[in-house]
């Protein structure tokens, strides 16, 4: 009975299955849009395109009433607030092109200024326009119109055709503009296409999720998908889904706790990438942790095998914890080693397979060339062993060469050994 | 402009700048088909605009870029572009068959997706390069000279004639400078000519048929050692001759 109140019953009112068609709508969209959006990394233009519509919105509310006495026209504030975006758009590289100003300071310039021109001019015309901007600014997903519904359905249909239509040809754009012109792409229009398809999406989702929220939508499921995937068509695919699990997930959040829908929805989506960002198995910080933990430090595995190399016969760990710094972390240092196929585990102790053996030599040619370098600048001699310790872990193979030249290719180090 | 079959690449008066400042100024060059062509000069000389204007990417202010004898704006994909590592975004969530897939995007119509011929051209070019054991690897995740050799794929994978490569040999180590190279000597070989923007004067005279040095202006165009030559690289490279004394001197010792 609990689960039904909870789960079943808030599907059974209108106002609940409107936002969630609405939504889910919306957040498919803007998740696929904003995969592009993540990748060019315009995040900033979708938080100024949404902060301009509002003057967008007034503008095409004032000219239909003027010009035909249409109350709050649907498609005359749609196309206002898309003339707002592009006049956004336009604005801001412009200002970033002629002037020493950067793209991002033009941006903030220009999206707060035609917010403010938005803002001023709702307040003067209040007695003709009726907007509310507290509806504007933070969004009313359970309150959406049937006009809010299709006009998001049919802005969805648009954009999602276009960019499966020509997917490959936002791809190469996005990935390298460079080679996309050079086999005769127009760059400039897919820009110019993208950003109109950016602006639409915004356009819908601000009545449902405000003009605050309304980047979070575009960038978030996009970024959480991004942590997920090496492929750009699954990470749009991803990404729609968690802009769909975001919405739905949100709604019963608020129906529960009684909270502002907008906020429950974007509240949701951010637990949500949190949660990915930390177990994701590739690119989480979990995974990354381990990664690290595995890691084992190169200088004591070069430690390792100079000591089996130099003992010549099969190696106790006793041994090897003689010679090797780091004792504690020595066992996992083995069986990495082993695992990497560098050195053997037998009854007697370890012994080097025949890769380890190239690189234990490498690095013991290495200290002996170092120790017949620091002869000849004059190293006191039991210095000699100590400090060449050190160098040898340089890695680098052209210092090993440059050595071994400046010497003259000697034969025997300073002890009278071989070099090997 | 008479052309006679023999050039892939006729620059003629070349002139680009970006705010006023030249790029590029009356740069003129023919560059004959099937050879290794290293472009040189310092920081900043305008290497990767000249590249970029062979592309038809940049605009010219003045002169002509001829591919094949037809206007570099018009020759759209008869030029195949392997960028400087630097220039692209290796966190991009696209696998090595993807890249490789991406020479192909020219010859699919926008209304189909790519057909198992186009799959099997990008393996087949990777298997060029030996890199098809990695076709489903994401690209941050290969070493740099893999990356540069997915790249040289893709343009492989388009079947242009003329490859334009900036920068291949960055950051690699000797080996992978090797291989790379190893990969540019076949693509000659099958017919192609390949213009490579490179750095590193003591390795010039080893690797390319010709050199072009420019700063802004062009300063030879011919076989290294007709190019490395003291006076040359003294106007070019200004008060920094020094490190290359040893080069001039290896170089006049085979001439």
């Amino acid at each position: 009975m609990i689960l039904y109140d909870l789960f079943i019953s808030p599907l059974t009112e209108t106002y609940f299955q409107k936002a969630l068609i609405g939504g889910c709508i919306v957040a498919t969209v803007a998740g696929v849009v904003g995969c592009l959006v993540v990748l060019r990394r315009m995040a900033f233009l979708g938080d100024a395109l949404s902060h301009a519509m509002i003057a967008g919105v007034a503008g095409g509310y004032l000219v239909m009433k003027m010009l035909f006495g249409a109350e709050a026209h649907a498609t005359g504030m749609l196309l206002g607030s898309l003339f707002a975006a592009i006049a956004t758009v336009a604005l801001i590289s412009f200002v970033s092109r002629i002037s020493r100003v950067k793209e991002d300071t033009a941006i903030g310039i220009m999206y707060t200024g035609i917010f403010a021109l938005g803002v001023v001019a709702v307040s003067i015309f209040r007695q003709y326009i009726h907007i509310d901007l507290m509806h504007f600014i933070m969004g009313d997903i359970l309150g959406v119109a049937d006009q809010d519904l299709w006009v998001s359905a049919f802005v969805a249909a648009t954009v999602l055709s276009i960019l499966i239509l020509f997917f490959r040809h936002f791809q190469v754009a996005t990935f390298d503009p460079i080679m996309a012109a050079s086999i005769g792409l127009p760059v400039l229009l897919i820009d110019y296409l993208l950003t109109t398809c950016v602006s639409l999406v915004v356009v819908s989702a601000v009545s449902m999720v405000g003009v605050i929220l309304v980047v979070g939508l575009l960038i978030t499921p996009a970024a959480t998908a991004y942590l997920l995937s090496d492929r750009l068509d699954r990470m749009m695919m991803l990404a729609a889904l968690f802009g769909t699990t975001s919405v739905i997930g949100g709604l019963y959040l608020c129906v529960w706790l009684d909270s502002a829908g907008g906020g429950a929805v974007m509240l949701f989506c951010t637990l949500q990438f949190l949660v990915v960002l930390a177990v994701a198995p590739k690119y989480g910080l979990f995974a990354r942790w381990m990664r690290l933990k595995k890691l084992v430090p190169q200088q004591t595995v070069e430690d390792v095998l100079t000591t089996i190399l130099r003992y010549g016969k099969a190696t106790p760990v006793s041994v090897i914890r003689q010679y090797a710094e780091e004792s504690k972390g020595m066992r996992k240092v083995l069986e990495n080693m082993v695992e990497n196929n560098l050195i053997t585990a037998e009854a007697e102790g370890y012994s080097l397979t025949e890769e380890g053996n190239k690189e234990a030599s490498k690095v013991l040619r290495a200290h002996r060339l170092w120790e017949a370098y620091l002869a000849t600048i004059g190293t006191p001699r039991e210095e000699l062993h100590p400090t060449a310790h050190q160098l040898e872990h340089i890695t680098d193979g052209n210092t090993v060469e440059y050595l071994d030249e400046k010497l003259g290719h000697p034969s025997h180090d300073p002890h009278g050994r071989h070099m090997g | 402009m008479n052309t006679d079959g023999r050039h892939a690449i006729e620059v003629e008066h070349l002139t680009v700048s970006y705010h006023s400042k030249p790029a590029l100024l009356d740069i003129s060059v023919k560059i004959e088909k099937d050879l290794l062509v290293g472009v040189i000069g310092p920081n900043g000389a305008g290497k990767s605009t000249f590249i970029k204007a062979i592309l038809g990417f940049v605009k010219p202010d003045i002169g002509n870029v001829l591919i094949n004898g037809k206007n570099a704006q018009k020759a759209k994909g008869e030029v195949a572009y392997v960028p400087q590592r630097g220039a692209v975004d290796w966190d991009f969530p696209i696998t090595v068959e993807e890249v490789a897939l991406m020479g192909r995007y020219q010859k699919i119509p926008w209304y189909t997706n790519p057909k198992k011929r186009d799959h099997d051209a990008a393996l087949e070019a990777l298997e060029m390069v030996r890199m098809q054991d990695f076709a489903n690897r994401q690209i941050g995740e290969l070493s740099g000279g893999q990356q540069q050799r997915v790249f040289m794929a893709r343009a492989l994978a388009q079947g242009s004639k003329i490859l334009l490569l900036d920068e291949p040999f960055a950051g690699v180590d000797a080996a992978t400078e090797r291989a790379i190279l190893d990969v540019l000597e076949r693509a000659k070989q099958s017919g192609k000519t390949l213009v490579v923007v490179h750095h590193d004067l003591s390795t010039a005279a080893e690797y390319f048929d010709q050199l072009i040095l420019i700063k802004q202006r062009m300063f030879a165009y011919g076989p290294p050692h007709t190019v490395l030559n003291e006076e040359l690289l003294s106007q070019v490279y200004e008060g920094r001759l020094r490190i290359f004394s040893d080069l001039l001197k290896k170089e006049g010792e085979k001439a």
